[in-house]
């Protein structure tokens, strides 16, 4: 059937369905002319009038059977059907207004709480990269021992694109980087995210700039010749207005001028899931950048810089991909024994690279998820629950429909028609909670990420999450809808056309109800489980501490790369700064730190072999986080010196190297010994030996929830870096420091932009305290609505089972039962299905008690406080759900209950 | 209605969309024309007349118009479409094909 098939069919099926009424009258006059003729016909051979119309009548067969034969060939029988069934139910549903409202708004909170924390995920994990045919663009990463995701050198990149047959187009970038931007030579520069890029990177991605155009090939040749840069979309609409005229223009990055070629679309925020790029340079700029000063970027080919994609041939494997790669890696092993031992290459996938194991966010996506689901799945078989007593009172209506020919089949499409129809006005109202919560999530912006750079907090509500929101309403329709309409539909007619409420005995009708009621107590104690954990975990980790002094800290960062500083001339900066802010009366003491505890930043890795450590045959070394810090650093920051001694400035370039390691190190690689006095040579065991002075205590590093982790510190005259920052200590409020440092800094260079000056209390509060106070937050209010909606199920089923047993009830107190007997009768049942959902839920919470100490929490086993507290309080609180009408049952009087009907 | 008159399953559609192929005809018409051409031998039951019509109309194979009879009375005349025409067609040469082999096929039994 073609489109010309349709070109006839459609208008007819739509007059069908729209203009029903005329299209039945007209089949009426047809046949009804039909008939006329045939009656005239009838006379006309000499019948009574009378018998021509029986005759004519018999022989079309029946008029109205006939009518509804041709309504069949319509084909739109399953959709009239289908509004008759919502017009249908519909009425019926708002003549229970209150139970309605209640099951959407339950339905709702549950789909809400899904698509809310799915907007998460799916910003985590499974949105595409904002370029066409996202799905074949891989990311090509080196392997070592300790990382599957590590970055390629220039010199690798350059390889791997010359000498892969796999892709069409392979392009590298380096990290977003603070640089210095001005639109006017004198103005101070301010701080604004770049990122390079391989020339072809627009061109390999399907990005077509707005404006202008992308790189060309021989602009990204020759190392600091063509100074060019495209702007991101949003940084042109903030800075520029939007300007056309932008092309051509001279901008100033770091001290050198860039040409403005093109402007990347608004479709193309950049490929990162936080982060924005403000606008992109070709590689060969890097010097001006900010990258390894101690390393070559164009030449060293262990500077490994760059983060390698490329784009899938069609019709290639990612196998071949994987394997060709992999001969690569063994090549470069043996080309480059120096650089590359014991180091391979992987292709990844978007959503591999999304859910590497070394990143947390999406694992907090991946377990909010779970528990919203497991919301969505007490809401539903609580809806479930009271769609089953709602038809239980209409067994009569429909043993009558049954009775006069309905199909079960067509029954069950009313009754789950119903459900659709609760569960997308469900859906609706849900649809505004997660927007509310998606809303909430983008309230926290400006918490979270308290840098210069252009992030952001990338959960939406797209048409993605719309489209999951409708599927989950469809799914929960089916879910909450099916049991019940498949259990009231099976109804035994005689019993059930005898009497309104029939109590039809057998335990396979209550069967049903009894797993709701499981599934809900269950599922509601390991959302309760899991919430309890979560705050005790983050609680535990903040109690912990973290090893070091917080409070009367100014924190200011500094990268004279911003003003074209050489390695000299930053060396002298910084010691300067240091000697002058130090003479201010209200500073303490004074440090300076390549990177701050517990920051966004993560901190270098070292690669070393440690002295008289016994290597393992297949490793040239290990590997280690480090810091570069100055002599000042653990006092300022009141990190205890346990064994040895701290930096002194007598470590200068020119003296022998030191370095300060962790308790944790030293214990790593010296149990039961002192550390203090061995030797740790630098990248290989033929390296610079640098002997360990000092053994500090061991602090939290990145997160407050990270497990002890191994840390060398290096001392900055012996390891210079470039992007420093100045901790004061200060006598009162750290704040006063700022005109101090601002003093200070104009005496040394004016055009030196302060970058993150703020009080490192308030940075920790909102990074370290305020994060996971909103992931506590949401689970927690998840915990609240599981457990409120599973209390309401538990009342409704009691106040259900009582309402039905009311004459039997009145029965047993009229032969003498007391009304103690009464209230066991009612409440034992659901202490039984309590203690089985309970047994349930402690085994789930188990479960997901692994799963996040897994994941997350570094406190090992069982937290037994958890379930001590959480177990017996859902006791308690479901039992008060049933004790209210089990009471009430109990006081029933025998002549009421049994005038019941 | 007896079984020798009751059609072949399908052969209706086809006897309709000849008939209206010759021209645009109302459903009475329709089925006097039946009777008339096909004599006695295929006797087309009026209770399945009106729901083939109305099957064809669905497939888009002929169209409907409401028109004045010649005596001045107002009917739902049918007509073929163009798409009609290309399946009758179709359908004529498939029923050659297959009435020809068949009556091969009955011809080798007497032989």
């Amino acid at each position: 059937m073609g489109p010309q098939h349709w070109l006839y069919t459609i208008p007819l099926r739509l007059r069908s369905v729209f203009r029903s009424r005329r299209v039945e009258q007209e089949l009426n006059e047809e046949l009804q002319f039909h008939l006329e003729q045939k009656i005239e016909e009838g006379i006309a051979n000499g019948l009574s009038p009378k018998e021509a119309r029986y005759a004519a009548m018999r022989s079309m067969n029946g008029l109205e059977q006939q009518k509804e034969e041709i309504r069949d060939t319509r084909r739109i029988h399953w959709l009239t059907d289908f509004f008759d069934d919502a017009r249908f139910a519909i009425r019926s549903l708002s003549r229970t207004p209150g139970l309605t409202a209640f099951v959407v708004i339950t339905l709702a909170l549950g789909i809400g709480m899904t698509s809310g924390t799915f907007s998460m995920v799916d910003a985590l994990i499974f949105r595409p990269y904002p370029v066409p045919h996202a799905s074949g663009v891989m990311t090509l990463a080196s392997t070592t021992h300790d990382s599957s995701f590590d970055n390629f050198s220039y010199r690798e990149y350059l390889d791997i694109r010359g000498k892969t047959k796999s892709y069409d187009g392979v392009i590298a970038n380096a990290d977003m980087e603070a640089v210095g931007f001005s639109d006017e030579p004198t103005a101070t520069p301010r701080i604004k995210g770049g990122m390079l890029v391989s020339a072809n990177y627009f061109r390999v991605l399907g990005v077509e700039p707005r404006l202008g155009r992308g790189f060309r090939e021989d602009e990204d040749q020759v190392p600091g010749r063509d100074a060019v840069m495209v702007l991101g979309p949003d940084f042109w609409k903030q800075e520029f207005a939007s300007d056309p005229s932008v092309l051509g223009r001279h901008i100033r990055l770091n001290g050198t001028d860039f040409t403005v070629i093109g402007v990347a679309p608004e479709t193309f925020p950049g490929m990162l899931i936080f982060g924005h790029p403000d606008f992109y340079m070709p590689l060969a700029m890097a010097r001006v950048f900010s990258t390894d000063r101690q390393k070559n970027f164009f030449e060293d080919r262990d500077d490994r810089e760059l983060a390698v994609r490329a784009r899938l041939k069609p019709g290639t494997t990612l196998e071949q991909a994987q394997n060709e790669l992999a001969v690569l890696a063994k090549n470069f092993e043996t080309d480059y024994p120096k650089f590359n031992r014991n180091r391979g290459a992987a292709v990844h996938t978007q959503f591999e690279l999304r859910t590497r194991t070394d990143d947390g966010n999406w694992k907090f996506g991946v377990i909010f998820m779970i528990l919203a689901l497991a919301v969505l799945l007490v809401a539903c078989t609580n809806v479930a629950g009271l769609l089953l007593s709602r038809a239980r009172s209409r067994t009569r209506e429909i043993a009558v429909r049954l009775a006069i020919g309905a199909g079960r089949f067509r029954l069950i499409r009313l009754l789950l028609t119903e459900s659709l129809i609760l569960a997308s006005l469900g859906g609706l109202v849900g649809i505004g909670i997660g927007y509310s919560i998606v809303l909430w999530f983008q309230s926290f912006q400006n918490v979270i990420f308290m840098t210069d750079l252009p992030f952001s907090i990338p959960f939406r509500m797209d048409t993605r999450v719309l489209l999951a929101s409708l599927a989950l309403s469809a799914f929960s329709a089916l879910l909450c809808g099916l049991v019940p309409a498949l259990q009231s539909t099976r109804v035994d007619l005689v019993n059930g056309l005898k009497s309104a409420d029939v109590d039809v005995p057998g335990r396979k009708r209550l069967w049903g109800r009894n797993v709701l009621v499981v599934a809900q107590v269950s599922a509601s104690l390991m959302l309760l489980t899991a919430s309890f954990l979560m705050v005790r975990g983050f609680q535990h980790d903040l109690r912990e501490g973290t090893g070091f002094a917080k409070d009367h800290l100014l924190m200011v960062s500094f990268d004279p790369r911003l003003v074209q500083y050489n390695a000299a001339q930053t060396q002298q900066f910084y010691k300067l700064l240091a000697e002058r802010v130090r003479e201010a009366p209200e500073v303490q003491s004074e440090a300076l730190t390549q990177n701050i505890p517990l920051g966004t930043d993560d901190f270098d890795g070292i690669a070393f072999v440690p002295d008289g450590f016994q290597m393992p045959r297949d490793r040239e070394n290990f590997n280690s986080t480090m810091d570069t810090v100055d002599e000042g650093y653990f006092g300022t920051m009141g990190i205890p010196i346990l064994r040895g001694r701290g930096f002194l400035a007598s470590d200068t370039a020119e003296a022998p190297r030191v370095a300060i390691v962790n308790e944790q190190f030293a214990k790593h690689y010296w149990p039961g010994e002192d550390a203090v006095g061995k030797h740790i040579r630098l990248d290989s065991r033929a390296g610079t030996p640098a002997e360990i002075v000092g053994v500090a205590q061991s602090i939290k590093y990145q997160n407050t929830s990270e497990k002890p982790m191994d840390f060398v510190y290096m001392p900055l005259a012996q390891h210079p870096i470039a992007r420093m920052t100045l901790m004061l200590r200060s006598s009162g409020d750290p704040l006063q420091l700022v005109q101090r440092v601002k003093d200070v800094l104009r005496t040394l260079d004016p055009n030196l932009p302060m970058l993150h000056t703020m009080a490192y209390e308030d940075y920790y509060q909102n990074q370290a305290v305020e994060g996971p106070r909103i992931a506590m937050k949401l689970v927690g209010s998840m915990g609240t609505v599981g457990l409120l909606l599973a209390i309401a199920g538990l009342y409704g089923l009691v106040a259900y089972n009582v309402s039905r047993r009311t004459r039997e009830i009145g029965i047993r107190m009229a032969l003498g039962a007391a009304s103690s007997d009464v209230l066991r009768l009612v409440m034992g049942k659901g202490l039984v299905l309590v203690g089985i959902g309970a047994a349930i839920g402690v085994v789930m919470g188990f479960g997901v008690e692994q799963l996040m100490n897994s994941m997350l929490f570094n406190a090992g086993g069982v937290d037994v406080l958890a379930y001590v507290i959480v177990v017996p309080s859902l006791f308690l609180v479901t039992m008060l759900a049933a004790y209210v009408p089990a009471r009430r049952a109990s006081r029933i009087a025998p002549t009421q209950a049994l005038r019941y009907e | 209605m007896s079984k020798p008159s009751d059609l072949v399953q399908g052969t209706l559609d086809l006897l309709l969309l000849k008939i209206l192929a010759l021209q645009p005809m109302n459903g009475w018409a329709i089925s006097l024309r039946l009777k008339s051409i096909s004599g006695d031998v295929l006797q087309v039951s009026e209770g399945s007349l009106y729901p083939a019509l109305h099957k064809l109309e669905q497939e888009g194979w002929i169209t409907a118009e409401w028109k004045q009879t010649e005596n001045n009375r107002r009917a739902k005349f049918y007509s073929l479409t163009r798409l009609g025409r290309q399946h009758l067609e179709k359908e004529a040469a498939n029923w050659s094909r297959l009435s020809a082999a068949i009556s091969h096929v009955v011809r080798l039994e007497e032989a």
